[in-house]
């Protein structure tokens, strides 16, 4: 079975300074990859690599066996890869059903969707996710209304009913409460299975609840990888990035 | 969503369109030769809505599509002036051509001024009403491929569409054996269709102009009620979100745009036949920028908002302008109203109205129910 996300050697070079420099990795189907590393390892670059913000200088990316390196962004997306940023970014002016929808076609060029009408099974994909996030009783909202945690869980349901095979998330309980950091664990541990996740995410708590396995950068590099068990007793992650305490 | 009967916009649409076509009841024909301008107004002020509202991008530039229409329109029509036919040719000839010519330079369209035989294609009327809409949505198609496949936006968008019409300002008043230059182009014929012409101070030039209005409005209402109109609001809120859910942004920018090109091109169009002239100030800057103050005025958000807004503001300023005292007043009248709505009524008139009716809904929990369960 082919990996759902293959990187091969991907680097990049902004001048000298390589961000990433040779990362090499697969992720199978349906699995939870978290990865760590200090500020500057090089993890949300890698994300810029694979979903096409920044253009790789060597290497490869392989969805579902498709080489995308080097398309650009939407086209990427339509291979399968849905990101989520860092700062949780939603159609602020539009309805949370409206978002959904927007998220929801299937079909992207501006003259297949003179339309109006979502299709039944559209319909009944769109109520199941807004289950699935929690927010049914806010369908009718405009989403710029919406608690920070609301926004977050929001832009998870759009990657969920976008139907990406494989998704990024940068640090997704960045900034919320421990209530909003469970449930957003919950809504994660929902996706795996059905898509898979590559995850950025400090707070070790919430990686112990989610990961299956770690992979650690550290200087662009691939560091270590393993399980949560493996790594939190690596010595080469202690040194480089847990400091002498360990895991907190 | 509800059906249109239950959704109070449909009516206030329905109830714009009964008015427009009621004046003729009321009026005299200079009267509403005067408001069939304003309605051409209300379609820049629907265009510039479509962009700036629902796509985010403030063309400061909306002048250069209302003014290729304008001129397209009114070289067919001058062709068609009976000055055209009094030159000393079997084929019309527009009459500064004969002033701006060489010596001994032929009296035909093809050759008695440089460039002229661009002309000749208008002698069919028809020419000048095609390219007065496909030239500006060809045109916007183009700038939008570059502009926004470039990735630019705000600001920078705003000012390459603001360079764009003063240059060509300044060529149209440049090439004046081919344009008249600074005077532009006066004393033009009427526009005949089936044997009907279209005296401008007819009532069938106003009904030409008001349904036109209903048609551009109510398909424009219709375009961004689609999935396409959904996100191309979607891309205004985060180009970077729609951009990561698949969708290639600038095909939709560049849509939208061209849409809103073809509506200026078509209210130049209508203008020229309502008011005989097409002159280079249409694309002068202020120009374009009193079109953004109508759209703000009425309401950026709402295609019938900034349209009804156009109209309002040009027939109080009509009003205002019998008022000796106040005839120099009015522009600072009307930049007091501009500041005064961008910081009090962000979404102008009709968001006033919007939440009026919010309010209405508030206090009538009945009639609130009763749309709910409709939904």
């Amino acid at each position: 079975m082919t990996a759902a996300l293959m990187l091969d050697g991907l680097a990049v070079d902004f001048s000298g300074f390589r961000a990433v420099d040779g990362v090499s990795m697969a992720v199978a189907q349906g699995e939870l990859r978290v990865l760590l590393g200090a500020n500057g390892a090089g993890k949300t670059t890698l994300m810029d690599l694979i979903s096409g913000k920044t253009r790789a200088t060597e290497g490869k990316v392989l969805v579902q066996g498709r080489d995308v390196t080097g398309l650009r962004e939407h086209r990427i997306a339509r291979a399968g890869v849905g990101r989520k940023f860092q700062i949780p970014s939603v159609f602020s002016g539009l309805t949370l059903r409206q978002n959904l929808e927007v998220a929801q076609s299937r079909r992207p060029s501006v003259w297949s969707n003179l339309r109006f009408a979502l299709g039944m099974s559209e319909k009944a994909r769109l109520a199941e996710v807004l289950e699935l996030i929690g927010l049914e009783a806010e369908a009718g909202r405009e989403a710029g209304l919406l608690s920070h945690g609301q926004t977050q869980w929001l832009e998870l349901g759009m990657l969920m009913i976008q139907d990406a095979s494989v998704i990024l998330l940068d640090e997704p309980t960045a900034g919320m409460t421990q209530g909003e950091t469970a449930k957003t664990a919950e809504i994660i541990n929902r996706l795996k299975g059905r898509h898979t996740l590559l995850v950025v995410e400090h707070d070790m708590a919430f990686v112990r609840d989610i990961a299956e396995r770690i992979t650690v950068l550290h200087l662009g590099r691939v560091l270590a990888e393993g399980s949560v068990a493996f790594i939190e007793n690596h010595p080469e992650v202690k040194a480089a990035y847990l400091g002498k305490q360990g895991i907190a | 969503m509800a059906g249109p009967l239950a959704n109070y916009r449909f009516w206030a649409y329905a109830g714009l369109a009964v008015l427009l076509l009621a004046l003729p009841l009321v009026g005299d024909e200079f009267w509403l030769n005067r408001v069939a301008k304003y309605l051409c107004y209300g379609m820049l002020g629907a265009a510039v809505a479509l962009t700036w509202g629902y796509a985010g991008v403030l063309n400061l530039g909306q002048g250069l599509f209302f003014g290729i229409g304008a001129y397209a329109m009114a070289m067919g029509l001058k062709l068609k002036s009976y000055t055209s036919l009094q030159q000393g040719s079997d084929q019309p000839v527009p009459d500064f051509m004969l002033w701006n010519a060489q010596p001994g330079a032929p009296t035909e369209l093809c050759c008695i001024t440089p460039g002229s035989w661009l002309w000749l294609p208008f002698q069919w009327q028809w020419t000048g009403v095609i390219v007065a809409v496909v030239l500006p949505v060809l045109l916007a198609g183009i700038m939008g491929r570059i502009i926004f496949g470039q990735r630019i936006s705000g600001v920078f968008v705003s000012i390459i569409t603001l360079a764009l019409v003063l240059l060509v300002r300044l060529v149209v008043v440049d090439a004046q054996p081919l344009t008249n230059g600074f005077n532009g182009l006066t004393d033009l014929g009427w526009l005949t269709v089936a044997g009907h012409e279209f005296d401008p101070y007819a009532k069938g030039t106003y009904y030409l102009v008001a349904v036109a209005l209903i048609l551009v409005l109510g398909l424009s209402r219709i375009l961004v009620a689609t999935r396409a109109g959904t996100i191309l609001q979607a891309t205004r809120d985060s180009d970077t979100r729609a951009l990561y859910l698949g969708y290639d942004v600038p095909a939709y920018q560049t849509f939208f745009f061209a849409v809103s090109a073809g509506i200026a091109g078509l209210a130049g169009m209508l203008y020229v036949i309502v008011s005989e002239f097409a002159s280079p100030s249409f694309l002068e800057l202020s120009f374009s920028i009193t079109m953004v103050v109508w759209a703000a005025v009425g309401g950026r958000g709402s295609i019938l908002g900034a349209a009804v807004g156009a109209i309002l503001i040009n027939m109080i300023e009509a009003r205002v302008s019998e008022t000796e005292a106040l005839v120099e007043a009015w522009k600072a009248i009307i930049g007091l109203l501009f500041v005064v709505t961008v910081i009090y009524l962000p979404k102008g008139l009709s968001g006033l109205a919007h939440d009026g009716i919010a309010r209405l809904r508030m206090r009538r929990p009945a009639l609130r129910l009763k749309e709910e369960a409709g939904q």
